[in-house]
């Protein structure tokens, strides 16, 4: 039985238990794949899992009240989000069934449009998709075009230690055992860069913000949705005037409020209408937390997180002699 | 709104090297200020009237008085804010005093710094609310953990004051460490002959409910109304029956249980009453060490019993006190003394701790109060004291004073001296820290009178050699190396806060250092006070001290209550957080991190929302800071009232510009 | 000195402000470019404010609390020093200088020390110079493009 298949004969028998499912399904053209929302038995075959299922669908967990038993289906990267949203308690473990998957590696879609520009070929003219080999298989524009997934691939699948779901009520397929080591060598490299270069780069990605809050409304740790502090009046933290100053604020708030809780799903860069790198500010604060306080982000629901907890004398922290 | 500006000159204090009226002048300008004026004393009688007069007249909504910090005059403007009739929390201060013409001589920077300042208090205030406080009554009754001397000054002066006491103590008695004690330094009194009969008095004091064996297990509540739950811990002899006649101890066949009166130097009946002033005297059965407990045959101390008390299926029982304060005075415990290694701690029978050794030396202790040492109940000739251990040692982590060692091994050498008239002591000390009326009189006497060897220098090493322990040491003093051949060596360990006190500190909710001490409210002028309000301190809990400071602390905690309780009503500080329902998603993260458990959880419409216990509250902000939606917001200092000043400060700037 | 910069304070209320203030009490003189915020406990301090403070355009950023052990609220300074510590590491990816924000510890008794902190802190300012305010750069950079044009009409 295929992996697929076998997920949704899970999905079929714990159905009855559960309010709705969310998953994958097919999106408006071959490359895309969109969240599916199953209720009924018939939904479960429209569901899909492969490569170009990339939303991180515990986004969705918090919508829906306290009072629904809702089933989400996660890769591994996806199931650390469930994890910390069972620790901030903004979920409950019995209200949630998680079905887990051993996960390679998700496509990024902006490289598969600048792998296939390199020839000439436009991806909104892909036809068909599927994989074989550890390759993207494309139709496009009458051509068989083969791209490598580990050309194709989005960055944080390289560099994952999570390929398996770390929460789950059901698991299909087997286990994946090798895990990469993170090293943050993408920040490192960043800051090899001057500090003028650094507040340059940023001032000509912010330049393009929009203040749309997809970033927002795709992180599945922003649970504040209508009352996010970006742009309430009471408090008033940001006004509404379109500058680069609230521009970059806005993303300033965002990355704040996830130091020591985000985990790096990526979600909010891939989200973002105007690719601004939004998930380096993010791990920059992960590789100092990590550094700091030795703590992952949602690898267990039941760890106090290192910002709302304390030493007396800590250990790491230098206080430099002030 | 329409805000008035009150520029002080205090006298040459501000005006002085800042131009006060081109203060006031720039003040005018700003936004919602009505009216903005220089005043030579804004806290004198003419000037509050002149600050009353204004509101008044120009009906101002709010008033600004650039002066002096708010931490010496802003209680006195808030009431002048007041006596105009408006709400006092709509008014601000500029500190342009302490933190301008005070510490900087140009004039003209000076003067921008204080328009600065006062902008920002503007845009604060045009930001402010009214906020009103509530009163709530107080449960006139009080609560004392911990049944030492400390806590029996304090248990009888509100007892005497017409309180109602509930005084908790963990041990099956009250009398805590002075009860082991044989004499008292300087005097040389027989600590239980004045001890005993304050014991008494708690036993027969019509106001005091005394709880023995029983532990704190939960404190809920705030200032004025305590829940506490109080654990009894099971005994295994019913208290109401017993009469603490000790025919069961007299006939327990399991003799050699632990003695922790005692020191574990002896041992004692697995039911025993400790020592024969216990207050309550009361039997309790040892489970760990009673044949009962250990193989179910036995059952003598039941057949014995001339009023049927044993009840071995006896269980912990939970009640709850409901207190308006609480002291905590769990006193102390010795620091881990095994740690010393070098000096054989705890490996040799004939190093033993000062505490030991006054359980020998007193009459109703295991040894009938003569001298023996350990290992072969000889009488010792000559005796070692070793002074500092556990304290000002930062190699065990101890670098306080325990500060009543000095004084007590004094006392033991001049006791040693009694007993044994032909014996020789000796004292290892680093200085001899005797402050203290007839204090340093007293080592002296101990030199002088009773001939205790002193010398000034740290002990390296102790070990057995032919029946005796061998001491070896420097005299400092002499530049020399020592070495006394003593039958019995006695350490004077120092004291570390009493087991369990960082956890019985998280459930009050006081503050306590790594050594397990409570912290006290301000290390000099609240010294019995902690940061909780209605919880208070006396004894060696909050640091060590000796038999008069503890009492006096007991009396001076005991005062703190009183003068609580003279009121019948308290106000509530209206400066708490105040949580914006549709705003929070009920992840209690703030609840997490309040110091105070002052934020608990509440149910509205299904879902889970954070509530503030305003009189837990006490206005320090973390939740605010916390939340990540904002919904918690501490009044007075709200995210939009610090925001007002940031961006005054950053406008202005680029005004400048 | 050269021309005054924007330096910002934020001060709990307990410890580090009754500093300053037994500072000016001792006519202890400093020199005048900070502005202090008072605040009821170092926990109260938002990271969100200090980088509002200097995205907002202020030189620099001192944020002081009473000394670990002696927080007023038993705890404010504990979470505030883990927050701000992670604040100060993640300012330079953004192009910050970490130097332009500090957080320390002065208690209400030390007068000298706190005068001590803000000359150090105002000379650290100072030497990394005026901030180049995010905003203002972009205003700034259309302006250098209008002085390259220029030549050219």
């Amino acid at each position: 039985m295929s992996l697929q298949d076998e997920l949704k004969a899970q999905i079929v028998k714990r159905l009855p238990e559960l309010d709705v499912v969310i998953g994958w399904g097919q999106g408006y053209d071959s490359l895309h794949r969109t969240p599916l929302f199953i209720t009924s038995e018939a939904d479960v075959d429209k569901l899909v899992f492969d490569p170009l299922c990339v939303h991180n669908l515990s986004t969705y967990l918090t919508r829906y009240g306290s009072a629904k038993r809702i089933g989400v289906v996660v890769k591994g990267c996806d199931s650390r989000s469930v994890v910390e949203l069972l620790q901030e308690k903004l979920i409950h473990r019995d209200k949630v069934m998680v079905f887990g998957l051993p996960c390679e590696g998700v496509a990024d879609l902006g490289k598969v449009k600048r792998a296939l520009a390199a020839k000439d070929l436009d991806m909104g003219r892909v036809r068909a998709a599927s994989f074989a080999d550890g390759d993207l298989v494309v139709t496009v524009s009458g051509q068989e075009i083969r791209l490598p997934m580990a050309e194709v691939q989005a960055d944080k699948c390289g560099r994952c230690r999570y390929h398996n779901a770390v929460i789950h009520d059901e698991f299909a397929g087997q286990p994946i055992t090798e895990a990469a080591p993170d090293t943050y060598a993408d920040v490192a490299a960043f800051e090899e860069q001057t500090l003028e270069e650094r507040m340059e780069f940023w001032r000509e990605q912010m330049e393009r913000c929009v203040r749309c809050y997809a970033c927002r409304n795709a992180c599945p740790l922003c649970v504040c949705r209508d009352y996010c502090i970006g742009q309430s009046r009471e408090p008033n933290w940001v006004s509404q005037r379109d500058g680069l100053e609230e521009k970059f604020f806005f993303q300033m708030i965002h990355a704040t409020h996830l130091a020591g809780r985000c985990t790096e799903c990526g979600e909010c860069e891939r989200a973002c209408p105007v690719d601004i790198p939004l998930l380096l500010l993010k791990r920059k604060l992960g590789k100092e937390i990590l550094e700091l306080f030795d703590y992952r982000a949602g690898t267990d629901p039941d760890a106090k997180p290192p910002l709302l907890n304390f030493k007396v004398q800590e250990d790491t922290i230098n206080e430099r002699g002030w | 709104m329409k805000i008035g500006v009150f520029v002080c000159h205090c006298g040459s204090n501000i005006a002085g090297t800042v131009d006060v009226v081109q203060v006031a002048e720039a003040a005018k300008s700003m936004p919602e200020v009505a009216f903005a004026k220089d005043t030579m004393y804004a806290c004198s009688e003419p000037g509050q009237q002149g600050i009353i007069d204004a509101i008044k007249e120009m009906g101002l909504d709010g008033a600004v008085v650039a002066s002096c910090t708010p931490r010496m005059h802003g209680s006195t403007f808030m009431r002048t804010v007041a006596r105009a009739g408006l709400n006092p929390y709509m008014f601000e201060m500029a500190n342009i005093r302490e933190h301008v013409s005070w510490i900087g001589k140009d004039k003209v920077a000076n003067t921008r710094k204080a328009i600065d300042l006062v902008r920002m208090a503007v845009a604060k205030l045009a930001q402010n609310k009214p906020l009103y406080s509530q009163s709530f009554s107080i449960n006139k009754r009080v609560m004392i953990i911990g049944g030492g001397v400390a806590g029996i000054q304090a248990a009888l002066d509100c007892a005497d004051g017409g309180l109602q006491v509930v005084l908790v103590e963990k041990t099956t008695t009250i009398g805590g460490k002075m009860a082991k004690l044989d004499k008292t330094f300087p005097t040389v009194d027989c600590s239980s002959c004045i001890l005993g009969p304050r014991m008494v008095d708690v036993a027969q004091h019509p106001n005091i409910t005394l709880h023995a064996s029983a532990e704190v297990d939960e404190v809920f509540g705030y200032v004025g109304n305590y829940q506490v739950e109080v654990r009894k811990k099971a005994t295994y002899v019913n208290w109401k029956t017993c009469t603490g006649c000790g025919a069961c101890m007299e006939k327990c066949p399991s003799k050699k249980s632990k003695d922790p009166f005692n020191e574990l130097i002896g041992t004692t009946t697995a039911i025993n009453i400790p020592f024969p002033q216990a207050i309550p005297k009361r039997a309790s059965i040892d489970r760990d060490s009673c044949i009962k407990f250990k193989t179910g045959k036995c059952g003598i101390c039941a057949k014995v019993c001339p009023t049927k008390a044993i009840d071995y299926d006896q269980q912990d029982e939970m009640i709850t006190e409901e207190v308006g304060a609480i002291i905590a005075a769990t006193g102390f415990d010795l620091m881990d003394w095994h740690v010393y290694g070098q000096y054989g701690a705890g490996r040799y029978p004939d190093v033993i701790t000062s505490l030991q050794y006054e359980r020998m030396l007193s009459a109703s202790g295991p040894t009938g109060g003569h001298i023996k040492r350990p290992s072969d109940k000889k009488e010792p000739k000559t005796i070692v004291f070793i002074q500092c251990v556990g304290s000002r040692d930062k190699s065990v982590g101890r670098p306080y004073c325990t500060g009543f060692c000095c004084m007590y091994t004094a006392k033991q050498a001049i006791l040693t001296k009694d007993h044994i008239p032909d014996s020789e002591s000796y004292v290892f000390y680093m200085d001899i820290r005797a402050p203290g009326k007839m204090y340093d009189e007293f080592t002296r006497r101990a030199m002088e009178e009773y001939g205790a060897k002193y010398i000034r220098g740290r002990v390296s090493m102790v070990y057995p050699q032919d029946g005796k322990m061998i001491v070896r040491g420097v005299d400092t003093l002499a530049g020399a190396q020592v070495e006394v051949e003593a039958d019995l060596v006695v350490l004077a360990v120092g004291a570390e806060g009493a087991a369990g006190s960082a956890q019985l500190a998280e459930k009050l909710r006081i503050s306590y250092d790594s050594y397990g001490f409570f912290m006290e409210g301000h290390p000099k002028l609240k010294p019995v006070e902690t940061n909780t309000a209605g919880v208070y301190l006396a004894g060696c809990a909050q640091g060590p001290k000796d038999i008069p400071s503890s009492v006096a602390q007991g009396s001076a905690a005991a005062a703190k209550v009183l003068s609580l309780f003279s009121k019948d009503q308290l106000q509530s500080d209206p400066q708490v957080s105040k949580v914006d329902l549709k705003r929070c998603v009920g992840c209690m993260k703030c609840a997490i991190t309040c110091p105070f458990g002052a934020i608990k959880e509440t149910e509205v419409r299904g879902e889970i929302k954070a509530q503030v216990i305003e009189t837990i509250c006490q206005g320090c902000g973390i939740c605010t800071s916390t939340c990540r939606q904002g919904a918690i917001q501490l009044q007075n200092f709200t995210d939009n009232q610090i925001l007002a000043e940031v961006n005054a400060l950053l406008s202005s700037e680029t005004e400048e510009a | 000195m050269d021309k005054e910069l924007r330096i910002v304070g934020f001060l709990c209320n307990w410890c580090s402000y009754g500093g300053a203030d037994t500072a000016g009490v001792g006519r202890f003189v400093q020199p005048t470019d900070l502005r202090i915020i008072r605040m009821p406990c170092s926990g109260r301090i938002d990271p969100l404010f200090v980088l509002k403070t200097l995205i907002g355009g202020a030189d620099g950023v001192l944020v002081s609390g009473c000394h670990p052990r002696d927080c007023h609220y038993a705890e404010g300074n504990y979470y505030a020093r883990r927050r701000l510590e992670v604040l100060k590491r993640f300012l330079p990816i953004i192009g910050i200088d970490p130097g332009r924000f500090e957080y320390t510890w002065v208690s209400a008794s030390e007068g000298q020390r706190w005068q001590h902190v803000v000359t150090s802190f105002t000379n650290q300012i100072h030497a990394l110079g005026p901030v180049q305010r995010i905003g203002r750069q972009s205003l700034a950079k259309a302006c250098s493009l209008g002085t390259v044009l220029e030549p050219l009409a």
